[in-house]
């Protein structure tokens, strides 16, 4: 059941049906004690509605807007790793090796079960190039230490980066 | 200056890319967010964190707001969700308003004010000061109503509780505030004799 102050709470909100709201204020114009706590809550009700509200630091908006130009800066690196144009080399690749790899079973004939036997023919027309002159002695050299030289560079760069992720941490 | 424009075109303007407007709705709504954050915070340095992550948050779901609701209605429930998640990481003591040791935030929020000399008090430092002694869905609860432009049906929306609920927590609410002013005003009272 409501109390009187709940009753009239409901009353000074428009909260209560047109019926109640008639017999409240009928309660209010006769009855004194009705009167006199309707005039607290009324003085109350103003108090609270007069409430201030705080102002935030100067520069919030600033900080805000900048926080999200952070985030949107964010977006564009994201986006460059578009996982479809990987996809679509990775088929490609693959498509390719495979067909490749058809051909070349397809013409080779081996004779007997001795592998090294084996006679592999390429179609007609097609050449191989020679390789002997390309894997000279100085090329191979200057080949595997350019990969030396270039995996130490990696080698650097990448422990360069864990480290700094780690200070940052 | 504001724009004069509704939150509604300025979110649609926000959402074609142009974020001066973004910038006019946080200014719009800063004040409130702020407050609303206050009352579930210790400071106004967590009060602050806790109203940016809202207009981040805001802004990155801004997309979803259908505008079946005002915007201030979501964004308040924004306010709410992003508050509790805060509380709950923080842990920070959210004593009954019976318990004796209920923190007071008032002195974070009115520092450098002159807390001896009543006379120098006025009626709003009171009634912050009572506010800030109920609990925060108390405290929300009030200023959502008094201050927020929000029906109850609203509130009930921003805060997922039924019209109802948020109906007797107002009620219940506004009894604590009242008795809590009381209390503090005797106690000034008390200080003077």
């Amino acid at each position: 059941m409501n109390t009187i102050e709940e009753k009239l709470w409901n009353y000074i909100d428009g909260t209560c049906s047109p019926v109640e709201q008639d017999a409240i204020a009928r309660l209010i114009e006769q009855d004194k004690a009705y009167a006199q706590k309707y005039q607290e809550l009324l003085a109350l009700n103003q108090e609270f509605a007069a409430m201030e509200l705080d102002e935030p630091p100067m520069a919030f908006t600033y900080n805000v807007m900048e926080a999200i130009r952070a985030e949107n800066a964010m977006q564009p690196l994201k986006a460059n790793i578009d996982k479809r144009v990987i996809l679509g080399i990775a088929i490609f690749f693959v498509f390719t090796i495979l067909a490749l790899l058809v051909v070349v079973f397809a013409n080779v004939h081996v004779s007997g079960i001795n592998i090294s036997a084996a006679d592999i023919k390429l179609p007609a027309g097609v050449k191989l190039p020679s390789t002997n002159s390309v894997f000279s002695g100085p090329l191979v050299k200057w080949f595997l230490i350019f990969d030396v030289v270039l995996a130490l560079f990696l080698t650097d760069a990448y422990l360069h980066r864990k480290k700094t992720t780690r200070q940052l941490q | 200056m504001q724009s004069k424009l509704s939150d509604i075109e300025l979110i649609e303007q926000s959402l074609a890319g142009n974020q001066s407007a973004y910038a006019d709705l946080v200014k719009r709504h800063q004040r409130f967010v702020f407050t609303l954050a206050l009352r579930f915070a210790k400071g106004r340095e967590d009060a602050e964190e806790i109203a940016q992550d809202c207009f981040i948050k805001a802004y990155r779901s801004l997309a979803s707001f259908q505008g079946q609701s005002k915007f201030s209605t979501w964004l308040y429930s924004i306010v709410y969700t992003t508050a509790m998640t805060f509380l709950r990481k923080k842990r920070v003591a959210t004593d009954s308003i019976d318990d004796e040791n209920t923190f007071i935030q008032v002195e974070s929020q009115e520092s450098g004010y002159d807390t001896n000399n009543i006379e120098n008090k006025s009626r709003s430092f009171y009634l912050n000061q009572a506010i800030a002694q109920l609990l925060p869905d108390d405290a929300t609860i009030i200023t959502l109503f008094y201050k927020g432009e929000q029906s109850l049906e609203e509130i009930a929306q921003a805060l997922g509780m039924e019209t109802n609920t948020v109906k007797v927590k107002l009620f219940r609410a506004r009894q604590r505030l009242k008795e809590k002013l009381e209390q503090n005003l005797k106690q000034e009272v008390k200080e003077l004799i």
